[in-house]
């Protein structure tokens, strides 16, 4: 993705969520700043509101860290940035690992941005292309647009793949028939 | 004072109330006062000031006690309440016999409370004896006919609802004249019964209890809290008069009031239909059978006065004033009128009888004719009469055979007061009326409220009818059997059959039998009829939520938590709402709302252990579905969703074993049958599994996925033929669903027809573009995987492009569904 061109902004990770077939999880993981400026911190990270983000405040790499009580599939990354917003604070190149632990990490994709204005959305899909199991997952900003020291980032979602809640190992029902008896509510 | 009071409370100013109740007990410091300023305290809301206001005194009289019981039971103090009503677990335990005695008229509902604290308590056995006690001491009682349905006993509705016993009868109507009593029985239920043999017999009867009822009162203080208590629940104009006034005379109002309490009792207990509200004006001249047929058919007239009204008999209790005034000779009066406005009539016919006349019929229809202008003089002389004779009767209502007869005539002379002697003898002339029509036919010397009588016993048994359907359909909907509950609830007139209760019954059965189509539309009209109605309506969200119409289901969540934010049917439809919409943890934020406003709702736990599951929370989930059965045992979607948990843990067994408790409460749901086939078969109990789910078809041939479950169990088993006829009915069934064809594609995979096997897995992907690609995908990986090259082209066609391969394949799809289908035949 080295193209001039700039960074199309994904679609509403909202709209992902009510297909049904991904679910947020990342109120299921501890999160962590590798540094932060005060009133900045994870909590303007993970408030679902586009205005308040994270700042660093300190040196590159500054990550993300998102580690889970057991091991989970994660289906999808979402993360939104906005050049327009955060100029030189913007990130422009993203590494994302992912391991057991902290000394146990292994990347799995780099992302290069160009003026992002949005949603963008990381698959995250190991060899066999199929959504990652993991522990833990590193977000590691690289570099900001404008060669900027510290990041701002607004927003982080994780998704993992629904389960099928009915029996048996099937795909999801598509029809409202199907889906009516499918379980006792 | 008291009278002050009671008339405060009558007209709901609390205020006044409880001041001047306060004023009267620091001035009289007896049980009685006492008893009114809890009462007050209670009406008005503040149970805690009623506990601890009677806690601190010691209360020995029956109501004092079941007041204090109720307001522990309101508080959740279930084990004080108990040991109110029945010496708890240290004294010596009382029996329900010394319970009945020491209450009275008030036995049936302190036993109907001890009956709650029971089942609340784990110990049902005891619990259901309580209720079938106090429904047999008065079968006009709702309440714990329902709870002993819930709690999955099987009460009889014809046992229950009838009025058989002279003691019945009027222990749950205290203001009822036994005459009517002695009369009913007579003629209504026991044909064999000896009383009503003769005229004379009832006459003496009557006099009997109206002797009874006399001597009682004069044994009486003025006490007005007893009758209070049942008058209360009768007649909720009832205002007891203090003491004072003399006791005869404000006897002599026990006779209107007697109709008027009996009016009144159906009247809070039910919704009135004329089937038995209607008492007709008869001519004298049918007897029994005719009078029977006559109120029968009265159950076609409606509410309406109506000279429409077939005549009957003279029996003429008007039951509203309104009505009276249409009604000429011929009015039947629905019992949704004011009960009170019977007794004028009653008295109205007693008075214009004339004192001591024996009265013809002939002279009733005068008496008839003129109540509209006697009507408005025995209102207010009935307001302000009150329940002083209410409270009699309700201490009289002991009705056991009086030993002795007395003589009329003392009865008539003790009335001294002027219009009340006219009253007595006029009742009991109408008693006379009454006996000789019913048993008879004759027409003879019968006083106007004989009439009065039989048309209350009429009125009564057209009551205890609609009960016993009304109980038959909630038997059966409790025991499961809801079509039978469809069919009986279907069949009840068509003004009972259109209000909110009944409707949300049947609602409730065509949700049970997953027929969520009808469902809804029983349960919108429900909410057109009656949109104050939160009682059924978490059934209408959840049957929105299966029906997934977000628009209709969040409308329906609005406009419930804003009309009652306390009520836990509000919030659980607040949560299907954002459920339906995925925002899980909203939904479970609404639950647990619901669970707080009432923690004895069992729905809002399953619902909230439903989410937790749909979270992935499945350690809370167990505890939710936990809690709901804990709070009700039979509440059938809780073990279900246990079953759901151990299953998703691949804890086989246990699914299956909750499943079957599951089961063991709700015979006839379909999807749970299907549900422990797949079990079965997961089991490797196949054969079981398929025993199941044929039973499961069977059952409801609607449920698609009982066969396709079927069908999966039969691919499982490498019976393809089958598998496939099966999929095939399935696919004209529903003939959009992804995972048909993607099973079909699989059996053909399976039996080597690989492009049928694609082509299959195309439309299922097509069907379900996002859905479970995955799977799919894989599907047609691993058929290809270890083959030659050629169809591997195909395969980088149809994973590489998924939108663009869409619109191309739809058309590949059409050609090939021809072509599929020339294949097959």
């Amino acid at each position: 993705m080295t193209t001039p061109n700039k960074t199309p902004p994904g679609a509403d990770p909202k709209q992902l969520e009510r297909t049904g077939t991904v679910r947020e999880i990342g109120s299921q993981a501890v999160w962590s700043l590798s540094s932060c400026k005060p009133g900045f911190g994870v909590d303007q990270l993970r408030d679902d509101n586009l205005e308040t983000y994270w700042q660093s405040d300190g040196s590159q790499p500054h990550l993300v860290n998102i580690q889970f009580r057991r091991k989970t599939t994660v289906k999808t990354l979402c993360i939104y940035a906005d050049y327009k917003s955060d100029e030189s604070y913007t990130p422009s190149k993203i590494s994302i690992r992912v391991g057991n632990n902290f000394h146990n990490l292994q990347e799995i994709r780099q992302l290069e941005l160009v003026e992002p204005s949005g949603w963008i959305h990381v698959p995250l899909t190991d060899t066999h292309k199929k959504p990652i199991r993991t522990f833990m997952i590193q977000i590691a900003v690289l570099a900001n647009h404008q060669n900027g020291r510290d990041t701002h980032m607004r927003q982080i979602k994780v998704y993992t793949p629904v389960e099928e809640s009915s029996i048996g190992k099937f795909p999801r029902c598509t029809t409202i028939d199907f889906m009516m008896y499918r379980s006792i509510r | 004072l008291q009278a002050a009071i009671w008339q405060a409370l009558n007209h709901y100013a609390y205020r006044d109330a409880v001041f001047l109740a306060e004023r009267l007990y620091a001035e009289v410091h007896s049980e009685e006062a006492l008893f009114l300023l809890a009462t007050c305290y209670y009406r008005s809301g503040k149970a805690y000031k009623a506990y601890r206001l009677l806690k601190g005194h010691s209360c020995t009289t029956p109501q004092c006690k079941y007041l204090l019981a109720k307001c522990c039971v309101d508080l959740s103090k279930l084990a004080e309440g108990e040991q109110i009503l029945s010496g708890g677990v240290l004294n010596k335990q009382k029996s329900h016999d010394d319970i009945v005695m020491e209450f009275g008229d008030s036995a049936c509902f302190t036993l109907s409370l001890l009956g709650h604290v029971y089942c609340k308590t784990d110990r049902l056995a005891k619990g259901s004896e309580c209720y079938q006690k106090s429904l047999s001491l008065n079968p006009f009682l709702w309440s714990p006919f329902e709870s002993l349905c819930e709690i999955g006993e099987k009460p009889d509705p014809d046992q229950t609802f009838k009025l058989t016993s002279l003691q019945n009868f009027s222990s749950c109507l205290p203001n009822t004249c036994t005459t009517l009593v002695s009369n009913h029985n007579i003629s209504h239920r026991q044909p064999e019964t000896v009383l009503m043999e003769t005229p004379q017999d009832t006459i003496e009867l009557n006099r009997i209890n109206l002797e009874s009822s006399n001597s009682k009162y004069s044994s009486l203080n003025t006490d007005s809290s007893m009758s209070y208590i049942d008058s209360a629940v009768i007649s909720p104009d009832t205002v007891p008069l203090g003491s004072g006034t003399a006791i005869l005379s404000k006897q002599a109002q026990n006779k209107p009031k007697t109709g008027r309490s009996l009016l009144g009792g159906p009247a809070a207990l039910s919704p009135l239909t004329p089937s038995f509200g209607i008492l007709p004006l008869e001519t004298p001249s049918p007897g029994d059978g005719s009078y029977l047929q006559n109120y029968t058919n009265s159950s076609s007239v409606i509410d309406v006065p109506s000279t429409g009204a077939p005549s009957k008999k003279k029996l003429c209790v008007m039951q509203t004033v309104s009505r009276i005034s249409q009604a000429g000779t011929k009015s039947v009066f629905s019992q949704s009128g004011n009960s009170r406005e019977v007794t004028p009539i009653l008295v109205a016919q007693t008075q214009s009888s004339g004192p001591q006349t024996s009265t013809t019929p002939q002279v009733l229809s005068p008496t008839i004719a003129a109540p509209p202008n006697a009507l408005p003089r025995r209102s207010s002389r009935l307001f302000t009469s009150d329940s002083s004779t209410t409270k009699e009767n309700s201490k009289k209502l002991k009705m056991k055979f009086p030993p002795k007869i007395p003589n009329r005539k003392t009865k008539s002379k003790t009335n001294k007061g002027g219009i009340t002697q006219p009253n007595l003898n006029d009742s009991l002339e109408i008693t006379k009326l009454d006996s000789s029509i019913i048993s008879e036919g004759k027409i003879s010397t019968v006083a106007p409220q004989i009439q009065a009588f039989t048309l209350q016993k009429a009125a009564a048994e057209g009551l205890m009818s609609l009960l016993r359907d009304m109980g038959k359909g909630y038997l059966a909907l409790c025991s499961y059997n809801c079509k039978e509950a469809i069919n009986i609830l279907s069949h009840l007139p068509s003004h009972h059959y259109n209000t909110g209760w009944v409707l949300c019954q049947i609602g409730r059965a065509y949700f049970e039998l997953a027929e969520y189509m009808q469902a809804e539309r029983i349960f919108s009209e429900v909410r057109r009829i009656e949109n104050y109605r939160v009682e059924g309506m978490e059934i209408y969200s959840t049957t929105l939520w299966h029906l997934q119409k977000d628009v209709a289901l969040s409308v329906l969540s609005k406009d419930l938590t804003d009309m009652d934010k306390n009520s836990p049917e509000a919030w659980c439809a607040a949560g299907n709402c954002f459920s339906l919409q995925r925002e899980h943890d909203i939904a479970i934020k609404f639950f647990q709302r619901a669970i707080q406003v009432d923690p004895n709702y069992a729905y809002a736990y399953t619902l909230l252990g439903h989410e937790f599951v749909l979270t992935e929370e499945l350690d809370k989930a167990l505890a939710c579905f936990r809690n709901a059965i804990r709070v009700n045992p039979r509440h059938y979607n809780a073990w279900y969703g246990l079953g759901m948990i151990y299953y998703k843990q691949e804890k086989f067994s246990l699914a299956e074993m909750h499943f079957q408790k599951a089961l063991d409460i709700n015979p006839q749901s379909s999807v749970l049958l299907c549900h422990i086939g797949v079990v079965q078969h997961a089991l490797k109990k196949s054969e079981k599994a398929l025993d199941t789910l044929n039973k499961a078809i069977n059952i409801d041939p609607k449920n698609p996925l009982c066969k396709f479950h079927r069908a999966s169990v039969l691919f499982a088993n490498e019976k393809y033929k089958s598998a496939l006829q099966e999929l095939e009915e399935l696919k004209q069934i529903v003939p959009k669903e992804s995972l048909v064809y993607f099973l079909i594609g699989k059996v053909y995979k399976k039996l080597g027809q690989t492009h049928l096997a694609l082509m299959n897995f195309s439309w299922a992907m097509d069907l379900d573009p996002k859905g479970a690609n995955n799977q799919i995908k894989e599907a047609i990986d691993k058929r290809y995987l270890p083959d030659d090259e050629e169809p591997i082209t195909q395969e980088e066609q149809i994973i590489g492009t998924d939108e663009s391969q869409e619109s191309s394949m739809t058309d590949a799809d059409d050609t090939q569904l021809h072509a599929v289908e020339s294949d097959e035949f």
